[in-house]
Order: structure tokens, then sequence, then C-alpha cells
């Protein structure tokens, strides 16, 4: 069974035509579910559909289904159901702060504790999550003062905490530095290793391709394919909808739409790693 | 344009930054680059009089800062928030980006005509009628850019502006900053994103421990591998697979690429 479940979801915003048409697929536990598309293919929206939060907390309407662990997403008993199991990460990391926590380490026990949990299993849970984060250094700051890159791996923590089953993930290293872009990479690796499923949203090709097993290629709220990215990203397909691909395979199309068909060594599939593409220029 | 001398600053107890100095020139793109929580943000506010240095001075298009709030410098400094949302106010996109302009007092036909150019810029003629909030963050970003395009200020200042941006609008965001460079504008970016930074800007200065570590070409800093630095996947693939190219930009590599025998 999949951990997370789209069949034949259709959305509107209040204000929209349809953002999502008749989308089907599944997320299954201990792999990284990429949805990649142009800005606008509906890859937040699904991700908002699957937190119970669209049409819940947006607005609009949805049709078909979604379900989480084996529950309807958009329903108060669904959500009741999988509570502290998803952890939805937003592309905006600021709006999830609880306001209501001075320090990080009250942010990151602010759900645990709201969850009823003991005060020792708290105080034991909360170092553990903030250094698997890389965090531990801003455990007495104040959250609302961190720098954009600092609250991404802070919100993260709070979340890692529950020890979730599902990861909702929405561009989670937006912000990020290098170092910083490397730990979560790894982390999101070692949560699916660990069993969970996660729904991965993001315009950073070179993330999708380093973390995923699968892609579903979105354009304009449809699914326009499905594989492994490494199988899709050098196609032409990824132009074609306006999605691109990594910096070297953007490179390798510009250079072959300028050297032109007879350029055999230059022609689809484009390389998409440097070692894919040294092997390939040389 | 921006001059920082010597400047320290801290939030409560931390210390941010402990005596920053580095210069913008007038037709030049400069990168803050750094670790997360080096006090680029920082740094980008002081420019703009949203807060003063306890220490040093920050000076503006020949005026220190000092005294000076926001409103005073508004009309040569435009401002990229790294969160749209904490500069979108109006009820739809092309309001938003008449309000600057009508601040600042301009006559209701030079607003139209410079809002109309701004849309065009950004790509945003198609969704003028819309409520910004009704727009995904990554438009929303456009947005903001837009709305502090409109009039044309000496300075930009842009918080990591390709953030959640698909490939066409970060290109579209590196034009945009060479345009304007190239018209004499100053743009200070704070950026994570190499690629835009090798296609963006000129120059770049690295913080650490809150003062500036190093400073060079976008290219030489990338290279540095300071602060977690890298040369775009691109770049390096280029570069070990023998490519000469006129520079490092996407067009000269490609078009080094398509010139070289298969």
């Amino acid at each position: 069974m999949n951990a997370v479940e789209f069949s034949r979801v259709t959305f509107r915003y209040p204000t929209s035509g349809p953002v999502l048409r008749e989308v089907t697929f599944g997320a299954p536990a201990g792999r990284v579910t990429w949805i990649f598309g142009p800005l606008g293919a509906g890859a937040s929206t699904l991700l908002l559909a699957a937190a119970g939060l669209a049409p819940g907390l947006t607005g609009g309407t949805l049709d078909g289904s979604v379900k989480v662990l084996g529950h309807e997403a958009g329903t108060r008993a669904g959500r009741g159901a999988v509570q502290g199991r998803v952890a939805y990460v937003t592309a905006t990391p600021h709006l999830q702060l609880s306001g209501m926590a001075e320090s990080v380490f009250d942010e990151v026990a602010f759900a645990p504790a709201n969850l009823g949990w003991e005060r020792g299993r708290i105080l034991s849970a909360v170092p553990a999550a903030l250094e698997r984060l890389g965090v531990s250094h801003l455990a007495d700051r104040v959250p609302e003062e961190l720098s954009g890159g600092e609250l991404q791996r802070v919100v993260l923590a709070a979340m890692q905490v529950l020890r979730p089953e599902v990861w909702l993930l929405d561009e989670p290293t937006s912000a990020l530095d290098g170092t910083g872009r490397e730990m979560v990479r790894a982390f999101v690796r070692g949560e699916a290793e660990r069993g969970c499923a996660v729904l991965l949203a993001t315009e950073d090709a070179e993330l999708g391709l380093a973390l995923a097993d699968e892609m579903v290629l979105l354009d304009d709220g449809s699914t326009v394919a499905r594989g492994a990215p490494a199988d899709l990203l050098g196609t032409e397909l990824m132009w074609a909808i306006r999605a691109g691909s990594t910096g070297v395979g953007e490179l390798a199309r510009a250079a072959s739409r300028l050297a032109g068909e007879q350029a055999t060594h230059l022609v689809p599939p484009y390389p998409l790693t440097v070692a894919q593409a040294v092997a390939r220029w040389r | 344009m921006i001059r920082f001398d010597g400047v320290r600053f801290r939030y409560r107890r931390e210390p941010v930054l402990t005596g920053l100095t580095f210069e913008a020139r007038a037709g030049e793109a400069l990168g803050l680059f750094g670790a997360n929580g080096a006090g680029k943000t920082t740094a980008l506010r002081l420019c703009m009089g949203l807060m003063h240095p306890e220490a040093g001075s920050v000076t503006v298009d020949g005026r220190a800062t000092a005294g000076l709030g926001p409103e005073d410098l508004v009309d040569r400094v435009g401002y990229l928030f790294q969160r749209p949302d904490d500069q979108l106010i109006r009820t739809t996109v092309r309001e938003e980006l008449a309000y600057g302009a009508e601040r600042q007092g301009w006559a209701p036909d030079r607003i139209t005509t410079a809002v109309a150019g701004a849309l065009e810029e950004c790509q945003l003629a198609g969704v003028a009628d819309v409520h910004p909030y009704d727009l995904a963050m990554p438009k929303r970003r456009l947005v903001a850019l837009a709305s502090i395009l409109v009039t044309d200020p000496k300075v930009l200042l842009l918080d990591e502006p390709t953030a959640l941006l698909d490939r066409t609008g970060r290109a579209l965001v590196a034009e945009i900053v060479r345009t304007r460079v190239a018209a004499g504008r100053t743009v200070i970016a704070v950026t994570h994103d190499p690629a835009f930074a090798i296609e963006a800007l000129d120059r770049g200065v690295a913080l650490a421990q809150g003062r500036a570590m190093l400073e060079g070409s976008a290219e030489e800093l990338l290279r540095s591998g300071v602060a977690g630095l890298e040369l775009p996947p691109a770049v390096v693939a280029a570069e070990q697979a023998g490519l000469r190219a006129k520079s490092l930009r996407m067009v000269d590599l490609a078009s080094a690429l398509a010139r070289r025998p298969g």
C-alpha cells in the first residue's frame, strides 16, 4: 500500500481554474518521490492536499481522493488519525513557527508537548532532533531572529522530533548554504531509508536527481510522465514543458541546439551530472 | 555607491557583524556570500536604514544612514525581501507596483508607464489584475521584484532573488540584473545560487565571523570554496571536459561546446 495515494485529484483554488487535473499516483514508504514541473504546474498544491490543508485551509474545491496512511487527508477524522505521523514543511518556514516559543529548543518541544508527551521524553528527544539537523548551537536563540537558512533546518528538526512516517517537503533547501544543503540531502535520504515515504517538491533538479527514486512530472496540473529521474531529465520532454533539467543538462541541450542535429555526439539523452558530461564530451 | 566601514551590529546578545568593510560601486552587481547566519541579510537591512550599526558607518549614495530611515532612502534604494509577503500590501499586482511611485509623488501618467514597463520586464503582464496572494510564492517574488523596479532606484538590494524560482524565472532575474547594471545601477545580492552568481554578478564578498573574509570576482569566490561556495556543476563539467570558453556564462560555455568537433 502506498503511504500517500492521489486518485483522480482535481483541484481549484477559490479564484482559479483547475490547478490539478485528474492526478493519480502513489508515493510508497521507503522511497523519495519527486514532483517536478515548471512554475505553476501544481507540485505545491499536491503537497497541500496531502497535508490536509487544501482545500481545508486554502479554500477551493477538491474532487477525487487523497489518502495518507490509509486515511482521507482532507477530513477531520483523517487528520486526527495521522496527527504527528505526517510532517509537512512549506517553502516558507517562517510561517510554520508556533509563535509561542521563546527559544529554538521550545519551538522543537512545542509539538511533542501538544501531543502530551511526558517531560522526560521531550527533554531527551528535542536535543537529539536538534543534533540530527545540525542546529544544536541555535537551541537558545529566538526563532523569529534566525536567518532563513537556520530557520529551514529548525523547522525540519521540529518535525523530525515526532519521528513521522511521511514527509511532505516543499523546497526544503531553498534558503540553505552548501553545507546545509548537503546535510538536509543526507537527512532526507536517511529518512527514506528508515522507511518513511517522502514526497518532495523542488525546482532544484540537482537535488531531485540526487535524492529521488521516482519522478512525477507535471505540466499545468496534469501528470505527463513518471519514471526514474535519470531516465527523464535528459530527454527533450523536459524542455517541451519548460521544466528544464540539471545545470549540466541545460548546458548540454543549449550546445546541442546551437550545433544542430549533425552533431551526433551532442544529441539527447543529455548528460545530467559532471561525470556523465565529462565521459561524453572529452 | 554603497560603503560599509567597520560596521558592527548585534541582535540582543548575538554579535552578527563585527567590523564589516566593503564597497559596491555604481554599475556593478556585488554578491554577498556566506554560511547561513553569517549576517548577509543584516547587511542589506543596514543599507536600507531599517536598522543602524552600533559602530562604524554605512554610506548610501554619499549619505551616511545614521539618523535616516527607509523613508529617507526609498527614492534611491529598492529592497527585495527574502520573504515576498513582507512587502506585498495591495489587492492587485498593478496597484502593488504603483505603490512606491505613488508614495514618491509621481504623476499618474508617469506611474502608468513605469508600471507597464516593470510588468513587461518581469513577465507579469498576464497577472496584472490578480491579487498577489492568489499567486504562488515564486510568482509573488517576481511581483515584489517588479514593484522595486518601477521607480528605477540607483541601488537594488536583492535577498535570495532566485530562491523557489524555476529555471525560466532564474534566467529572467539574472537578465534583469545585467540590464540594470548596464544602465549604471548598483545591485547587491545575497545568494546561495552559484549559477546565478556566474550569470549575474561581477564581484562578491564572502562574510564570516561578521566581517569580509574574502573579496574577488564572483568566479574567484566560488572557486575559493570559502563558506561552502562552489562552482555550478555545468561549469565544473565544462572545465573537466577541457572546454575553453570566453566566460563561464551558460551562453559562452554552450557555444564553445557546440563548436567542438565530436
